[in-house]
């Protein structure tokens, strides 16, 4: 703490950005939870249901379930592509001698892309009319009889979707994987190597107990972007065909802007975010019981 | 008064990183060949779709809807960057994009860095709770703002402006900035505000000419990071946004599909050419600056 510090130069500093942090994330959450015990077209006078959005959501809506399975399923999906991924490729790349530089930057080229380009981008590649790059693929290492219209069945469509946002991200987790391999203790590597520990053993008994702080700040991070993804399927699919490929945010979206039923939408909306609160405690509780036991 | 930026020259290329030439030729490098064809692999994997959206921007029509999609095009043409620019607003597009990304990068540096200074430097009672309201809008997902947002900008008219697609992504892009920021003002040592304290200086000449000056490269790092994602932005333009004069690049890219009941693709994949052309600049000429910025951010969590 500053000596001469006054309590004025303290509220100079912290009052601006609470102000638009209020205005842009903390009143909204709080106008979402007000919303969510309305029924209101936007139009209309709002009129008080108490719990009844609540209980419409748990117990009357097909649509909010099948939503979000769909949710989990694309939360799965995302999580294995970018961390599974990007703990493969940065411990790959810490045993390269060159050519590092240029891989993390072609790796993490797709981040920079937006997801409009990418949905396009991923239309193509999914389409079987012209023919597109999986289904021309699929066809040259004879496994021709898996060619279908990826995103038009309903078997496959929520892998479809949700593709194209692990690969989008995954060079993202690399480079922060790969930052915190970089800073395990070369000794503690060369000591077990002489104790004749197998790249396996090493990784498993000494790189990931090192870098487990960094794993759990990225698998919190995927998780949270994981659950909060719209883009991609919104733009892909819309949620079709029927519900197949519907997330919980992308039906929250078409509840209040299509159907134009705030209330409802604000009671998804206060769901995911209890939803993502309820993920990150997890993560972290399961942590905490593994390193107590 | 110097006072060493330390923990923003990390040493990337740390002499440790080669391990002993000598005893790693001796063994039999299968495991260094295979990983090198596994990276190579996932790095194709990585790049190839760019490749081939840039290939079929050149591609004509009819060789788009006929041929081998991993063909090399048999004549290239420029013919769909010319309808690309006739059918949409690009240049527009990307005018509007550039006003919102500099509009709330300006915010969440000047506030991320204010209240980080106020958390950090001058410190008072309730900072910890002050932290953990931030947390909350790095956990919490966009999507819960975008119902109240709209009825609030339809109370006060500000529906399909520029402000309101800046305010609720500089708002959400805050927590994030005031935490680098923090992380980096740890390593600004006591003594050199002790000192300038002694000489008489306040909390706002401390700011101005302590702080400020030595964050340029937490500056660089906030500005690189964000502007990734609000360039991109698609929910808060979607939203928010009506009027095609408004309209960011993610919307007007929408424009070029179905618009005339058949999508011209490889007129569109010109477009997306066109539109991720400014952004990758930037990342490729500064990817250093980038890629260091987004590996200190984490590792320091």
């Amino acid at each position: 703490m500053l000596p001469n510090r006054s309590r004025l130069s303290v509220l100079v500093f912290l009052l601006p950005p609470l102000l638009l942090y209020g205005v842009a994330v903390l009143f909204p959450i709080m106008q979402s939870l007000f919303l969510s015990f309305f029924s209101w077209n936007g139009i209309s006078d709002m009129e008080f249901v108490g719990l009844a959005n609540y209980v419409r959501m748990l117990t009357a809506d097909d649509i909010f379930w099948r939503s979000f399975f769909n949710a989990l399923g694309y939360l799965a999906i995302c999580l294995v592509l970018q961390l599974g991924g990007a703990l493969l490729v940065a411990s790959l790349l810490t045993s390269m001698r060159r050519g590092r530089e240029l891989i993390k930057t072609l790796y993490l080229l797709p981040a920079v892309i937006s997801t409009v380009a990418i949905a396009f981008l991923f239309v193509r590649i999914y389409s079987i009319e012209p023919v597109g790059l999986l289904n021309q693929l699929l066809h040259w290492i004879g496994l021709g009889a898996l060619e279908r219209p990826w995103l038009s069945d309903i078997n496959t469509v929520l892998a479809a979707v949700s593709a194209p946002e692990g690969w989008r991200f995954t060079g993202l987790y690399m480079l922060i994987i790969y930052a915190a391999l970089l800073s395990v203790p070369k000794e503690l590597e060369e000591a077990a190597r002489l104790d004749g520990a197998s790249r396996w053993q090493l990784f498993t008994k000494i790189r990931f107990p090192h870098i487990m702080p960094v794993w759990i700040t990225t698998t919190i991070m995927a998780t949270t972007y994981g659950l909060r993804g719209f883009d991609i399927p919104y733009l892909m699919t819309n949620g079709g065909p029927g519900q197949s490929s519907e997330l919980l945010t992308t039906y929250m979206y078409k509840t209040a802007f299509t159907s134009t039923d705030f209330g409802y939408a604000s009671t998804i909306a206060v769901f995911i975010v209890v939803e993502c609160l309820v993920a990150v405690g997890l993560i972290l509780f399961m942590l905490k019981r593994k390193a107590d036991a | 008064m110097t006072a060493p930026a330390a923990p923003v020259t990390r040493p990337l290329a740390a002499p440790s990183d080669s391990p002993p030439p000598v005893r790693r030729r001796r063994k039999p490098s299968l495991h260094r060949t295979l990983s090198r064809v596994l990276i190579a692999l996932i790095v194709i994997m990585q790049v190839y779709p760019l490749a081939w959206l840039f290939i079929t921007s050149l591609r004509t029509e009819h060789d788009f809807a006929t041929g081998d999609p991993f063909a090399l095009p048999k004549a290239i043409t420029f013919d769909n960057y010319a309808r690309a620019f006739e059918t949409g607003n690009l240049g527009m597009n990307i005018l509007n994009s550039f006003i919102v990304t500099m509009g709330a990068n300006l915010l969440i540096v000047v506030l991320g860095m204010m209240a980080a200074y106020a958390l950090q430097v001058l410190g008072f009672r309730f900072s910890r709770f002050v932290r953990s309201l931030f947390l909350i809008g790095i956990i919490v997902p966009v999507q819960i703002a975008l119902v109240p947002l709209f009825i609030d900008y339809a109370s006060i008219n500000l529906l399909d402006t520029y402000p309101s697609m800046i305010i609720p992504l500089a708002g959400f892009a805050l927590p994030m900035s005031i935490y680098l920021f923090c992380s980096f003002f740890e390593y600004i040592p006591r003594e050199t505000y002790e000192a300038a304290s002694l000489d008489g200086a306040g909390p706002y000449r401390i700011f101005g000419l302590i702080t400020l000056p030595l964050s340029v490269n937490t500056v660089v790092t906030v500005v690189l990071v964000n502007s990734i994602f609000i360039w991109n932005d698609f929910i808060f333009a979607n939203t928010f946004v009506l009027s095609e004069g408004l309209k960011t690049i993610p919307l007007g890219l929408q424009n070029y599909i179905g618009a005339m009941g058949k999508t011209d693709w490889t007129a569109t994949f010109a477009a997306v050419c066109v539109t991720i052309t400014p952004l990758l600049l930037v990342f490729l000429v500064l990817n250093k600056a980038m890629i260091q910025g987004l590996e200190s951010g984490a590792s320091k969590g």
